[in-house]
């Protein structure tokens, strides 16, 4: 089958590389032949696939073929571009007269499925599924091709045909297809995601709490995950979650929970991790007794998440604002954000940009460490303390063993420990 | 001419019009177009005071000869005009644009105000931009205003009534104002905030005022026991202090940094201007403050330069005159047709009957003339149902101004315009039926009314027309009162900057404070006093013992 599929989120490049492996002809269209983020990049088994297919021609890049060639479209783009996808099913409604599948995996909203279908023609076997986008990075290409279970928003019976037969290379192990309306399968994605967030606030009052109390999150987290009612999934505490995509969908549920319930639940936690991104920045204050001015704080990561150059919504750009703010000298490292973050603050005699991580705790009075990157999980903590004027380390993601940073002669915070 | 000559020619007037009724005054169709007086978007409308174009210009002429005019050089200039108290009142320099410049004792004042002002804008950016931090890290979001008299009215009246202009940009700020010096405001307010996220402004310009210290210190104290932490620290991130004695603030530990100064020569009821406008800034934004100030401007450019025959400050100043000294009106209601000018009736209590509550001339004589007269107001339309009974049926006789803005709403929902347009209709109808009494029905109907539902009418207002309600229009509206105020005490022959007879009753008070845990009260009080204080000390100790 020939297949276009459009966007640069981790679940384009897994359908490219996949549906390319098992023979159809793909165009990845709208971007490069590779994916920018180094987090989708090592997603195991990706880009041998990716490379693979290109070598067999059947994975081709847009300006190679016309990408309104293929029947078969695969959108899988950020939240928030609705319009760019409604261009491009209105420009596939343009090309085609016959036969048309649209499968849409992005996260546009509640009813933009519905609004796509608007621009192609039922009548003539032109529809839209949506599937919700359920791969969790590190088994992406594993949970793709032998799911367990696929939510199939789905309102005609030529289209799930032709979606099995699309599928049936990945579903012959019994996948149960679970069939709903394109409507409930973004309102069961919105669910989920909501849950996942209200699961992150919840963890980090929790964590808040455990400051007060004096026991140890980690601790507790993992009692937690014992019962199989509660599970391990997404109770990391940490600074606060960031990135626009997750960020903005999750707005978008909150704004109509409270715009058509009055529920504020979500809202609640969207503030709560605003102010949990501060929250490195308030264990120093306090370390400091409320007086920064001068200090040489250093700061390990800057995107919003490991593997990405991205710092929207990083509680990087909070931290390093409050700083400035107060007249510290702070000195940035990131393996990848650096240039992002030297893009978005420009030259300034308080920020120093450092290209190696040791560089930045040269003479510190502190160490935040704000984004879990692997480099950063085991350091050389002689060399370290030897550098750091003052050896005080926040740990904004629980990465080190508080025991053992305290017996090598470190001051360490962490987030509830 | 000399003042004398003026005031009998205007007696000689008051004689013929204490007989006419405004319902015939009115009936002459220019009246309109020779009495409203306007300037650079405020409408004056003195149709309905009980003169005539030709006692305008007799009131002119008794100002002129009151040499209003140097003393209006002499009060912009700089000049010791507060004579009891030996210094300047230079409100006017506060909002005098900082490429202008004016010499007092060998000091350019507007330099200084301009310092204070840029220091005024760091702390504002700081405070919107979220990054003044409390005790634990966490952002400020509250800011209580501690102060009384002069350094609470002006801001509370400011802030409400411009609460719409907060800029959209800024991380929200939630403002509260403390005056009252038994804490009864404080302790309702400290046990719904949150210390680690509060910061209060001290006002003061003494540093002095107990009101405003004894409520400070329970301020302080509610956050050393949340945050466990030294005094020192606490007071740096959650107190600034506004001040026209620095030592004094820092004494009480205030630190330099987070002082704002104002100058000995701003009177505590003209001080908005100043330093002590912090939170307007905080509301509106600095822009919004500056802009105030620049309504004022040019109503202080406008006071000195206009003819008197156009110029608004002296002619409302003028139609009071007329109507204390020559129709024996004593008393003044302040009312305003817009709910966001709630607080302006106090603050111009305080303004108008602090500054010429006086009865001593400025050569140290017993004043011949009534002054200032018994304000108080309300806003209009929730005065309608109180005591507007006795403007329209009751003995006294009273004068009103009315103050509202022809536009509002214009970007909102249709019902609000329609509520504002209600607003509108209710003023003009009360200035109406207040004018012409009966006359405003026709004649039929109101001759068949039984007494209880006649109305006398005759009672004089003015109108004060703005445009809009914005930051500059309340800086003009505010600056004309205090300029209307001044020219009545230049008429006077009054001191209108001091308040010598409020500085008496904080003497006592201090005195009395010692008198309250004495056994016996001092033989040298007067017997209602002792008597009070038996009570009172009786009461005490048994609630103590019990």
């Amino acid at each position: 089958m020939k297949i276009c599929v459009w966007g640069e989120e981790l679940a384009a490049w897994i359908a490219a590389a996949q549906f390319a492996g098992f023979g159809n002809d793909v165009i990845k269209a709208g971007s490069e032949m590779a994916p920018a983020d180094s987090s989708n990049r090592v997603e195991p088994g990706l880009m041998e696939q990716l490379q693979h297919s290109i070598d067999a021609g059947k994975l081709v890049s847009n300006e190679q073929e016309d990408p309104f060639s293929a029947d078969i479209h695969w959108l899988a783009i950020g939240p928030g571009e609705l319009e760019a996808a409604t261009e491009i099913v209105a420009r596939i409604a343009a090309v085609h007269t016959g036969q048309v599948l649209v499968i849409n995996q992005s996260n546009l909203g509640s009813g933009a499925s519905d609004q796509l279908q608007q621009r192609l023609d039922a009548e003539r076997d032109q529809h839209v599924i949506y599937l919700p986008d359920m791969l969790q990075a590190g088994q992406a290409m594993r949970q793709f091709s032998n799911p367990d279970v696929l939510l199939v928003g789905c309102e005609h019976e030529a289209a799930r045909i032709m979606f099995a037969a699309l599928m049936r290379p990945f579903t012959r192990e019994g996948t149960e297809l679970r069939m709903m309306s394109r409507r409930e399968a973004e309102f069961t994605k919105f669910a989920i995601t909501g849950m996942l967030a209200l699961r992150l606030g919840y963890i980090n009052e929790l964590a808040t709490l455990a400051d007060h109390v004096g026991v140890d999150i980690e601790t507790v987290r993992d009692g937690m995950s014992t019962d199989p009612r509660v599970g391990p999934h997404y109770l990391a505490p940490g600074c606060g979650f960031g990135g626009q995509h997750f960020t903005q969908y999750i707005e978008g549920l909150a704004g109509l929970l409270s715009k058509t319930r009055g529920s504020t639940l979500l809202e609640t936690v969207l503030t709560q991790n605003e102010q949990h991104k501060e929250l490195p920045f308030r264990k120093l204050w306090q370390h400091f007794h409320c007086d920064l001015s001068g200090r040489r704080i250093a700061v390990w990561g800057l995107a919003f998440k490991p593997g990405v150059t991205t710092i929207d919504g990083a509680p990087s750009l909070k931290t390093v604002d409050a700083l400035l703010a107060q007249g510290a000298i702070i000195q940035l490292h990131d393996p990848e954000a650096l240039e992002e973050f030297r893009f978005h603050y420009g030259e300034s005699e308080q920020l120093v940009y450092c290209d190696e991580p040791y560089d930045a705790v040269n003479n510190a009075d502190a160490l935040l460490l704000l984004t879990a990157w692997p480099e950063y999980w085991s350091p050389n903590y002689t060399e370290l303390h030897r550098l750091m004027k003052d050896p005080v380390i926040i740990d904004g993601r629980n990465v080190y063993d508080p025991q053992l940073l305290h017996d090598l002669g470190f001051t360490y915070y962490g987030v509830g420990r | 001419m000399n003042p004398d000559t003026c005031w009998s020619n205007l007696r000689d007037s008051a004689q013929i019009l204490k007989k006419k009724h405004l319902s015939e005054l009115l009936s002459d169709d220019t009246r309109f177009d020779t009495l409203s007086f306007s300037h650079d978007g405020v409408l004056l409308d003195l149709s309905r005071q009980r003169l005539l174009p030709e006692t305008v210009d007799q009131l002119v002429a008794l100002a002129e000869a009151s040499g209003l005019k140097e003393k209006i050089d002499a009060l912009i200039g700089g000049a010791r005009v507060n004579i009891t108290e030996d210094r300047a009142a230079l409100h006017t320099a506060l909002r005098t644009p900082a490429e202008k410049s004016l010499e007092v004792d060998g000091v350019d004042v507007v330099a200084g105000v301009q310092q204070t002002l840029q220091k005024m804008d760091k702390l504002v950016s700081i405070l919107h931009s979220g990054q003044w931090r409390g005790y634990n890290g966490e952002a400020i979001d509250t800011v209580v205003n501690i102060g009384v008299g002069g350094s609470d009215l002006g801001p509370l009246m400011t802030c409400h009534a411009l609460e719409e202009f907060k800029p959209d940009t800024v991380q929200g700020i939630d403002l509260h104002f403390v005056s009252s010096m038994d804490g009864s405001q404080l302790s309702g307010l400290l046990s719904r905030l949150n210390p680690a996220t509060t910061l209060f402004v001290l006002s003061s310009k003494s540093f002095t005022t107990i009101d405003t210290l004894a409520n400070a210190a329970t301020a302080r104290q509610w956050l050393l026991d949340a945050s466990g932490l030294e005094v020192e620290t606490i007071l740096r991130h959650h107190f600034i202090g506004i001040t026209a004695q620095p030592a004094k603030a820092c004494e009480w530990g205030i630190p330099e940094q987070n002082q704002l100064l104002f100058w000995d020569w701003t009177g505590g009821r003209y001080s908005m201007w100043s330093a002590i406008g912090l939170p307007i800034a905080i509301a509106t934004g600095m822009d919004g403050f500056r802009q105030l100030l620049a309504g004022a401007h040019s109503i202080d450019t406008h006071y000195q330069q206009a003819p008197f025959k156009e110029n608004l400050p002296v002619l409302l100043a003028l139609a009071g005159i007329w109507n204390i000294n020559l129709l024996d009106i004593h008393a003044h209601a302040i009312l305003p047709y817009d709910g966001r000018l709630a607080h302006l009736p106090s603050y111009l209590e305080q303004l108008e009957m602090e500054s010429n509550g006086k009865s001593v001339t400025l050569d140290g004589a017993d004043s011949d003339a009534r002054t200032c007269p018994v304000l108080w107001g309300e806003i209009g339309p929730n005065a309608q149902h109180a005591f507007y009974q006795l403007l329209h049926q009751g003995t006294e006789a009273v004068m009103c101004d009315f103050i509202v803005p022809a536009k509002r709403y214009t970007e909102q929902s249709q019902t609000l315009q329609e509520q504002h347009r209600l607003a509108l209709a209710n003023c003009l109808a009360q200035a109406r039926v207040l004018a012409l009494g009966d006359k405003a029905l026709d004649e039929e109907t109101a001759s068949a009314a039984p007494p209880w539902k006649r109305y006398r009418g005759n009672q004089p207002s003015t109108v004060i027309l703005v445009d809009e309600l914005t930051p500059y229009s309340l800086g003009q509206l505010i600056a004309i009162y205090e300029h209307k105020v001044y020219t009545q005490a230049v008429i006077w022959q009054i001191n209108p900057f001091d308040q010598w007879g409020v500085e008496l009753g904080k003497k006592m008070a201090t005195a009395m404070l010692n008198e309250l845990d004495e056994a016996s009260p001092s033989t040298t009080l007067d017997s209602a006093t002792r008597g009070l204080l038996g009570r009172i000390n009786r009461l005490r100790h048994d609630s103590e013992s019990a």
